[in-house]
């Protein structure tokens, strides 16, 4: 089951399947180690709809909830295919 | 030989710089502070060294201005040496743009800096197994502390030396996109570009169809660029500008129509690249790294549990923020008052030396009125901007900075301010000036004009300084600290007014995205903490015995001449009377009025202006403030604080206003945004005020 960051609790682990959207955000997330097939964790969400905390690659990252929307992400241990380099 | 730093923000770039060259780049812990290079000469092994600081960035395909900065040095001057800077904490992502730089330049030297963190966290990193893995030379360091940096510098000079580029490995790029590569590396090998950049980068650069490959820019040299009089408060660094020289395009067209047709266009290509330096990471990574325990946790993770808890986090901000102000604007009122005693007790000995030496009567009363009064006004408030900036510098070297803005965010949003607009906001309570420039690091241009436009309504320091000076004398007691905070609420609520205001005005459509990393906290080092503490205090010392000195004979020289004519008879008089009709409303006098008009220059000049103007020094056991006391009621104050607080900031700030937006409309929008807003609002406390009977 295929569901955005956004959606995911505290504590949760998810792989990264696609970035929605094109252009400078998906640079942006490039960047900053967000690519298809990385594996984060939201530690925790800032309340009133605040930004997410996020954890990959060892660092902590901050980002706010319209963002996370934009990420797609699988169960961290489903088996992981090639990455579809989905461009837009 | 010109060496260059570069990294990721915040792996301790001006760390090493400052070390190295005795400067005074900003440092903290957060993403974002150096925001223009800065450029030192240092001399070792009889070889002198151009180093230069650059703002951190996360790739060289740049978006925001502090990134294009790095880019276009890095592209348009090839330093001879790259010092790449890694946070050993944090080695994964800070690699991704290691390998980049190694496509580009042929001579780097990696610095793994932040030893200790990545020790403390469990992380060990095999020094040497990484130079094998990358084939590239690495230093280890700990910038904090000051170890390894003359070794990390004795690399780059060696390196710079080697008669021949060394060779660094490829990155292995996956064989549909290798042959892609090389297709177009052959196209491109014969031109002259070939000669200009290494083949490889230039072939991944024209795929992914980077606009500069092709052009020549050249830098205009910078007509007497050492001109800084108008910024005293802060260093805006060694801008370049450059010059487009001529822009061809270079073969592959066809090649690149093919391959779009094959669905290779440029954001795959871009994407492909990425992946695969990623892969090539975690590929190697293990072969230098050991992490102990990756589910350790921290000290970063445990105060986190509190300082970013949901539940917590907020009152632990309030409470943290409360401390900061108080102790800056009401714990220091002691200190202060013993200055200005003190400067009372020196102009009365230093005016008793001259009545014995039978100096002339003017000169006595330039001394006494004008340079005790109005300088002596102004030190008054200088324990307050130092306790300030220690607290300040803390925060921002300790990483509690960046939690505050993630704990903002949600208000931020509110505000439709984008997430690192905080960062603007936060800088200007420093001064606004370096607000200003921090804006650089929003990528969007409208998100940055306003948050541009907005900063000035956050008081700097001096102005908070010569705000808590008038508090305490109309409102003494534990009253001053409630009015200073209702003003400190009131600018708060008319940024957010602004913001909004704005938005409307600046017309945007798409939003820019905000992530940030939280960097792990820090334990602030007591050179981070004292240094920019001593520096602002001297910095604005010195303004205090230049500029204010000035300023304060010119206001003496206008309030004392022509000689024996009542003072609202005198130059000064007459241009307050001039003005008074706009102050009228406000119920301000025409001293206030020349005071305000003053301060347009430097705000502090308006608490010396006034210190000349209610002559003060005449009894030298009173401070201006208290003086000041029997000319206005205290709603008639409070009106002026808000005024005050809300005009613009100084003269340094439009400047920079204009520098940063290229904008001489959008300035003077600014400008005359915050006049008019002052205005209002200040007529609207005043005749309220009235109204419910407050005095
Ligand atoms: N623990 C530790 N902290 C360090 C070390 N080196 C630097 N720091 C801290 O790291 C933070 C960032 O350092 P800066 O020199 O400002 O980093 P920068 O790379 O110039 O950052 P930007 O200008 O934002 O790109 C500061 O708080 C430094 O005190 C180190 O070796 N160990
Ligand atoms: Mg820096």
């Amino acid at each position: 089951m295929d569901r955005f960051l956004q959606d995911l609790k505290p504590g949760e682990r998810a792989r990264v399947e696609r970035i929605e959207g094109g252009g400078a955000l998906r640079r942006r997330m490039m960047d900053m180690g967000i690519v298809p097939g990385v594996e984060l964790e939201v530690v925790r969400c800032a309340p009133l709809g605040g930004p997410l905390q996020i954890r990959l690659k060892g660092y902590y990252l901050a980002m706010r909830r319209g963002e996370c929307a934009r990420i797609m992400v699988c169960a961290p241990n489903r088996e992981y295919s090639e990455p579809s380099l989905a461009s837009r | 030989m010109k060496i260059a730093l570069m990294g990721n923000p915040n792996v301790g770039k001006s760390t090493v710089f400052n070390v190295l060259t005795g400067s005074n780049q900003q440092v903290g812990n957060w993403a974002g502070k150096t925001v223009e290079r800065k450029s030192g000469i240092i001399h070792r092994a009889n070889e002198e060294i151009e180093l230069i600081d650059l703002p951190g960035t996360y790739s060289l395909t740049a978006y925001s201005q502090e990134e294009i900065v790095t880019r276009e040095y890095i592209l348009r001057e090839k330093p001879d040496v790259v010092m790449a800077m890694v946070d050993a904490s944090n080695i994964e992502r800070n690699l991704y743009l290691v390998l980049q730089i190694l496509e580009l330049a042929p001579r780097v030297v990696i610095g793994l800096n932040m030893m200790d963190l990545a020790k403390t966290a469990g992380i060990t990193i095999h020094s040497n197994k990484l130079a094998l893995a990358l084939n590239v030379p690495v230093v280890e360091i700990t910038a904090a502390k000051g170890q390894g940096i003359e070794e990390f510098l004795a690399e780059a000079i060696r390196v710079g030396k080697l008669k021949k580029d060394p060779i660094a490995d490829d990155v292995p790029y996956p064989e549909e996109l290798e042959n892609r590569i090389q297709a177009m590396e052959r196209l491109l090998s014969d031109t002259i570009w070939a000669t200009k950049y290494p083949l490889r980068w230039l072939a991944i650069k024209r795929l992914e169809q980077d606009p500069e490959i092709g052009q020549t820019w050249k830098s205009i040299p910078q007509t007497n660029q050492r001109n800084r009089s108008t910024d005293p408060c802060c260093d805006p660094g060694d801008p370049v500008k450059y010059e487009l020289q001529e822009s061809v395009s270079l073969p592959g067209e066809a090649l690149l129509q093919a391959y779009e047709a094959e669905g290779w266009n440029k954001d795959h290509f871009e994407m492909a690249v990425a992946d695969a330096k990623y892969k090539y990471i975690s590929k190697i990574l293990p072969e230098f790294r050991v992490n102990e325990n990756p589910v350790k946790r921290t000290w970063t993770d445990k105060l986190d549990e509190w300082i970013l808890s949901p539940f917590w986090g907020y009152p632990i901000m309030v409470i943290i923020l409360s401390l900061v102000f108080w102790f800056s604007f009401v714990a220091s009122a002691p200190l202060g008052g013993a200055v200005s005693e003190a400067m009372a007790w020196a102009a009365d000995v230093i005016v008793v030396i001259m009545q014995w030496g039978q100096m002339p009567e003017v000169i006595q009363s330039l001394v006494r009125d004008g340079i005790f009064a109005g300088v002596g006004a102004v030190l008054a408030f200088v324990p307050q901007i130092a306790i300030f900036f220690a607290f300040f510098s803390l925060m921002q070297d300790s990483g509690y900075l960046a939690r505050a803005a993630f704990l903002g965010d949600r208000f931020m949003q509110l505000m439709g301010l984008h997430g690192k607009s905080f960062f603007s906001l936060v800088s200007g309570f420093g001064c606004n000036v370096p607000g200003i420039m921090a804006t650089r690091t929003l990528e969007d241009p409208k998100d940055r004009l306003i948050t541009m436009l907005i900063n000035p309504l956050i008081p700097c320091v001096p102005r908070l300084g010569v705000m808590s000076a008038v508090v305490a004398a109309f409102f003494p007691g534990s009253r001053g600290a409630f009015i200073m905070v209702s003003l400190l609420l009131l600018s708060m609520l008319l940024v957010m007014f602004s913001a909004l205001f704005l938005r409307r005005v600046v017309r945007q459509k798409e939003r820019s995205a905000f992530v940030m990393e939280l960097p792990l906290y820090h334990v602030p080092t007591i050179r981070n903490v004292l240094l920019p503490t001593w520096q602002k205090t001297y910095s604005f010392l010195k303004r205090a015995w230049t500029f204010i000195l000035v300023a304060s004979i010119v206001v003496w020289v206008l309030s004392s001449y022509p000689q024996g004519v009542p003072m609202n008879e005198t130059w000064a008089g007459k241009m307050g009377g001039w003005l008074a009709f706009i102050g009228q409303p406000l119920g301000f006098d025409w001293r206030i009025m020349v005071a305000i008009v003053f301060g347009f220059t430097a705000k502090e000049t308006t608490l010396s202006t006034l210190g000349i103007l209610y002559g003060v020094a005449a009894d030298a056991s009173q401070s201006i403030a208290q003086a000041m006391t029997g000319a206005m009621t205290p709603l008639g104050a409070y009106t002026f604080l808000v005024v005050y607080m809300l005009y613009i900031p100084c003269l340094a700030s439009v400047v920079t206003t204009y520098k940063e937006s290229r904008s001489l409309g959008w300035t003077s929008f600014g400008v005359a945004y915050n006049l008019i807003l002052s205005f209002i609002i200040g007529w609207l406390i005043f005749h309220g005020g009235q109204l419910f009977g407050f005095q």
